[in-house]
């Protein structure tokens, strides 16, 4: 498949490259691992006019502990991420969802801020142009009403990101880097939770940093998926806890995570919060697996997760 | 649209290119240098056919653009072979019949050569996660994971 045609900049500097975002005149986008990227240019999912190579800075590579944060600079790859020391000993849970994500050649080649900012799929969607064509144009493109379900009119693509729910269930905040300056917000405050336009990020804003609060937290993610490997999750749970309380967080669904908080020590939470995320999961026909099986499976996953990580903690 | 120029090494030998800013190492690979070892089969990095080596790491080659790799190193499937021997993991490959139709082959090669050179006593688990980056639809992989152990097994005594 070949690519439709684009220049490229590969600037040093963050600031350098917001300046050839706006001088693009809003044809511009950002190029991390392109893992994400690049199929989607090549399906004519877009067709912008300059790539933005964001690998030749430097201060994006870095991860630093600090007494309060682990912060990971964007372009930090999901795989020396995995193997960070302080990953595998802080946060038990996004270590097991960067090792479920993909496969480890795109994990070597895929970055933290590429994976947080990646584009909602849909089995519609995510198709080649001749195919979109065919089929009549989506809301996501711009069409009339949605192909997955009838008539709707509002976009159902799922936010596929395995890492994203465990870096919420860790409370990690975001820093942005934009003309009007840098801001450092919430993760989950980057979610629109529109499928067809997920990110409340300005146009241009740089994501330079991951940071996550410096603590030891126990916990861990579950990934549905038809084959072990290579395939995006059709529902990922995750669970992170310290001293007790702990969020959890449902991926794969919808245009963003649902996220949950719990006290462990009100009786029958385990079964309150599986059924709330039960309830709030609304899976519509749009991947390889039935809607009602990825229902069901957000009840079974939460209920395990909890008794994976918590064991006799739980009541 | 303006090309660009970049200088790499590919297989041992230094080179400058000048490329397409929209044009992917594989179509560089393939279709500038003819070195068609790397092959096309899904075209949006799901595959691992095209896999090649930059600079000690395995890509997906459909998805880089060889604009972003000046300065860089790519090893192919017809870099490996030495002072006409072939490398120990295509030697591998032939005697245990890890291929059937082939086209995933100089890939799986790839993926399993960038493992033992960082890892040189890998477990058949590590193996099995290596190369499940890549597919095949003929062997099943059982015979790609012997000819891989065979091969590090050989390569760790000499
Ligand atoms: C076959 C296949 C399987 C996959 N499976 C999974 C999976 O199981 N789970 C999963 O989570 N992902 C999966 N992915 C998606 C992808 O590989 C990962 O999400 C990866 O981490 C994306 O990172 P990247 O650096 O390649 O992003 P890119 O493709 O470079 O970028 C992704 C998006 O983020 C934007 N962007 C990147 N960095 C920044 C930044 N610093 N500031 C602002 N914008 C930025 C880009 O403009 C682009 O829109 C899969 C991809 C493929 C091809």
């Amino acid at each position: 498949m070949i690519l439709p045609p684009f220049a490229y900049a590969r600037p040093k500097t963050v600031k350098k490259a917001i300046a050839l975002y706006q001088g693009a005149k809003g044809q511009a986008v950002y190029l991390a691992g392109g893992t994400d990227l690049v199929p989607r240019i090549k399906q004519r999912l877009m067709c912008p006019a300059l790539s933005i190579d964001l690998k030749g800075i430097q201060a994006l590579k870095r991860v630093t502990l600090t007494r309060d944060w682990l912060k990971i600079g964007a372009n930090v790859t999901l795989y020396d991420l995995k193997n960070h020391p302080v990953v595998a000993k802080y946060y038990p849970a996004l270590y097991e969802s960067l090792n479920t994500t993909s496969c480890e050649t795109l994990q070597m080649r895929g970055t933290l801020g590429g994976n947080v900012l990646q584009d909602a799929r849909c089995l519609f969607f995510n198709k080649s142009d001749t195919w979109r064509k065919a089929r009549g144009f989506c809301l996501k493109m711009g069409g009339e009403s949605c192909n997955a379900v009838k008539g709707a009119r509002v976009c159902f693509a799922n936010y596929a990101s395995d890492n994203a729910p465990v870096l919420l269930t860790l409370g990690a905040e975001v820093l942005l880097s934009g003309i009007a300056g840098d801001r450092q917000i919430p993760l989950l405050e980057i979610f629109t939770g529109k499928s067809d336009s997920p990110f409340t990020l300005h146009n241009g804003e740089i994501l330079t940093q991951i940071l996550i609060p410096a603590q030891i937290t126990k916990g861990g993610y579950l990934k549905l998926r038809v084959r072990d490997s290579i395939d995006y999750p059709l529902v990922g749970v995750a669970l992170s806890t310290a001293d007790g309380r702990g969020r959890l967080a449902v991926g794969g669904i919808g245009g963003k995570p649902l996220l949950f908080e719990f006290r462990g020590d009100d009786r029958g939470w385990v079964e309150r919060i599986a059924d709330e995320a039960l309830n709030q999961s609304k899976p519509v026909r749009n991947t390889v697996l039935s809607a009602a099986y990825r229902k069901r499976m957000v009840k079974t996953l939460t209920k395990r997760i909890i008794k994976l990580v918590m064991g006799e903690d739980r009541r | 649209m303006k090309s660009i120029q970049i200088k790499v090494t590919v297989n041992g030998e230094p080179m400058s290119l000048d490329v397409r800013p929209y044009e992917t190492l594989l179509e560089t690979l393939r279709e500038r240098l003819h070195l068609t070892g790397a092959k096309e089969a899904c075209s949006l990095g799901a595959c691992g056919s095209c896999t090649v080596i930059l600079d000690k790491i395995p890509v997906r080659a459909c998805l880089v653009l060889t604009a972003e790799i000046d300065g860089m190193t790519v090893t192919t499937i017809e870099g490996l072979a030495a002072n006409g021997r072939l490398h120990p993991l295509q030697e591998a490959f032939m005697e245990k019949g890890a291929v059937q139709c082939g086209f995933c082959t100089s890939g799986m090669i790839l993926t399993a050569k960038s493992l033992l050179d960082r890892e040189k006593k890998p477990s058949k688990d590590q193996i099995v996660r290596t190369i499940s980056s890549n597919v095949c639809r003929c062997t099943g992989y059982k015979k790609i994971i012997e000819a891989v152990m065979t091969a590090a097994e050989r390569m760790e005594r000499t």
